[in-house]
């Protein structure tokens, strides 16, 4: 995507479709007429004409249950009992195609040969001959594969359905209709399915209304924190200060940077990890709230290991309330996973989650140029912002441990860094059992980082070099004590 | 014990921040942080309903925010399991 074009699109693909209801939902929270929402199915589906999906009526009802998810609402009215506050991914269900569940399926690469090696192998009786070619009987077939590494044409392929590929805890199912359904008990938050979904039927519940909302009240402070990730987000030009004054310009109070928080974390975590290397007890790192939520739910019996430090956000957030203890505290971020911690955990000092694109759409709700902004300063560590990619608060750890104890005792330090859920899993399954000799664990549930997040509007590799750790930084110490961070409780409860 | 707040567009119209941080004051003053944690969540289905959803032990309560006080005390503290 051209980033000059992230603030004026066109419909043209699903992720168009989602910001286009979020951009409306904010030009009618901005004016107050949030009860309008309802005409937003008409407006960008006018007239008889289909242009994504079988008919307009289709078209608008997905519309319809965008509209309402974009409103803190579930896509359709459905019993409290399956709504989760946890619970932050929800499948559009008038969205959802119900691709295909045939696993093997013999394509038209079978070049009906005589040795017929699928039906030898099959330990199942599942294939049979035809004029045709091979066939595979669904009903007998358990999906073993063998027929797939036996036929000489690779002529026969394994079809899983995108969201249940890239579902890294196995938490979709299908009802009897074939639409996916996710299994809230299983469901670690990490967005994978969101971006996964090439209909784009899977979506997060969004805050917008009431981030608008609270900008409204001028009665009330409010303060925007944003993630260390949002570096890049509008192309190479727009620097991270030009950021932070368009998201200022949107009407906050106040910006401050999560990777402040980060850099007091790293220095608290450091300290931690210290006192836990002396026991011989590997310590977790506790920003990523799904690989958090992996542990708890997944691994009980290693969270006496996840550290007891809360994640940036919340730590600047403190520092926040420290200062002006009625803010209301907005968290801008990559996120998906964030806006359910925020509401099982910091719902006291956190007021909402914005996503970057939630974020896009209020800044085209009120047409701010985000090239005619002034550039604000930023007061953290290139550490603090490092958090942002996966191996960088193992970095951080490291330089706090240097200075410290001093060089050697943070090169002698062993770390497991994990690189999105995958990895995360392995690494657990290891120190589950004993099997993974390592000081500290570094968890991110996305592949790459937060810069990989569900809702960056930056291809990783695009914002990947901007958080390099440059060694003329003062130290993270220097950067916790001049905020004085390191004075207030940073510990969860 | 779990307190959930409803923050959908209609009940934060309503006031569910108010809700929430009054309720958080209270937990705080009663030091019953242990004991009870305060959660937010999506719309639960009854916004026609005049006052701030707040679900607790699976059952439903519609909170004004003038009326916190008065919740609390009838409501939270009374299912609080007592350490026998
Ligand atoms: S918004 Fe609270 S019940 Fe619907």
């Amino acid at each position: 995507m051209d980033n000059t074009d992230i603030l004026a699109t066109e419909i043209d693909d699903i992720d168009t479709i989602k910001s286009e209801v979020l951009k409306k939902i904010s030009e009618l929270a901005f004016d107050n007429r949030l009860d309008e929402a309802d005409t937003i199915a008409f407006e960008l589906i006018p007239g008889v004409r289909p242009r994504f999906r079988c008919c307009v009526y289709r078209e608008r009802e997905i519309i319809r249950q965008r509209v309402r998810m974009a409103m803190g609402k579930l896509p359709t009215d459905s019993h409290y009992k399956d709504l989760d506050p946890s619970l932050m991914v929800h499948v559009i269900s008038s969205a959802c195609e119900g691709c295909p569940i045939a696993r093997y399926t013999v394509t038209d690469n079978c070049q009906n040969c005589l040795t017929h090696k699928c039906i030898k192998v099959c330990p199942f009786g599942a294939i049979s001959r035809t004029p045709r070619g091979s066939v595979i009987d669904k009903t007998l077939c358990r999906n073993c594969g063998k027929c797939a590494e036996a036929c000489p044409y690779s002529a026969i392929v394994d079809i899983i359905r995108p969201c249940v590929k890239v579902c890294p805890v196995d938490a979709i199912n299908m009802d009897k209709n074939d639409i996916a359904v996710i299994d809230k008990d299983k469901c670690i938050n990490c967005g994978a399915c969101v971006t996964g979904c090439p209909f784009g039927a899977i979506s997060d519940v969004s805050m917008i209304t009431n981030v608008i909302n609270l900008l409204l009240d001028h009665t009330k402070k409010v303060y925007a924190v944003v993630a260390p990730s949002i570096q890049g987000q509008f192309g190479k030009d727009i620097s991270l200060g030009m950021i932070k004054g368009a998201i200022l310009n949107l009407g906050f109070d106040g910006i401050y940077e999560a990777a402040e928080g980060a850099d007091s974390v790293a220095y608290m975590e450091a300290k931690e990890l210290l006192e836990f290397k002396k026991e011989g007890k590997p310590l977790l790192s506790s920003c990523c709230p799904s690989f958090f939520t992996l542990v708890e739910n997944y691994f009980p019996e290693l969270k006496d290991n996840v550290s007891t430090l809360v994640p940036p956000m919340a730590a600047s957030a403190i520092y926040i309330k420290n200062m002006d203890p009625d803010a209301e505290i907005v968290f801008i971020g990559p996120c998906i996973s964030k806006k359910a911690d925020v509401l099982s955990n910091y719902i006291n000092i956190i007021s909402a989650v914005l996503t970057f694109e939630e974020l896009v759409a209020m800044l085209r709700a009120k047409r701010i140029n985000i090239r005619n902004q002034a550039d604000m300063s930023s007061d953290s560590s290139s550490y603090g912002k490092g958090f942002a990619r996966s191996g960088g608060v193992a970095q951080a750890i490291r330089k706090v441990v240097s200075e410290l104890e001093g060089d050697e005792a943070s090169s002698s330090l062993e770390i497991q860094i994990c690189d999105g859920s995958k990895e995360c899993i392995n690494a657990l399954k290891l120190l589950k059992h004993n099997r993974l000799r390592v000081d500290f664990v570094e968890g991110m549930c996305c592949t790459g980082g937060c810069i990989a997040g569900p809702s960056v509007l930056q291809d990783a590799s695009h914002t990947k070099k901007l958080f390099k750790p440059s060694d003329e930084d003062t130290s993270i110490e220097s950067a916790v004590l001049k905020l004085r961070i390191n004075e207030l409780d940073i510990h969860r409860t | 014990m779990e307190i959930r707040v409803c923050i959908g567009s209609s009940c934060y119209l309503k006031g569910s921040r108010e809700v929430i941080n009054e309720l958080n004051q209270l937990i705080k003053e009663n030091s019953l942080n242990s004991m009870v944690s305060l959660k937010g969540s999506f719309c639960m289905g009854k916004c026609s309903v005049d006052g701030v959803t707040v679900s607790c032990d699976d059952k439903f309560y519609f909170v004004e925010p003038d009326d916190v006080d008065d919740f609390f005390e009838k409501v939270i503290v009374p299912s609080i399991p007592r350490a026998i």
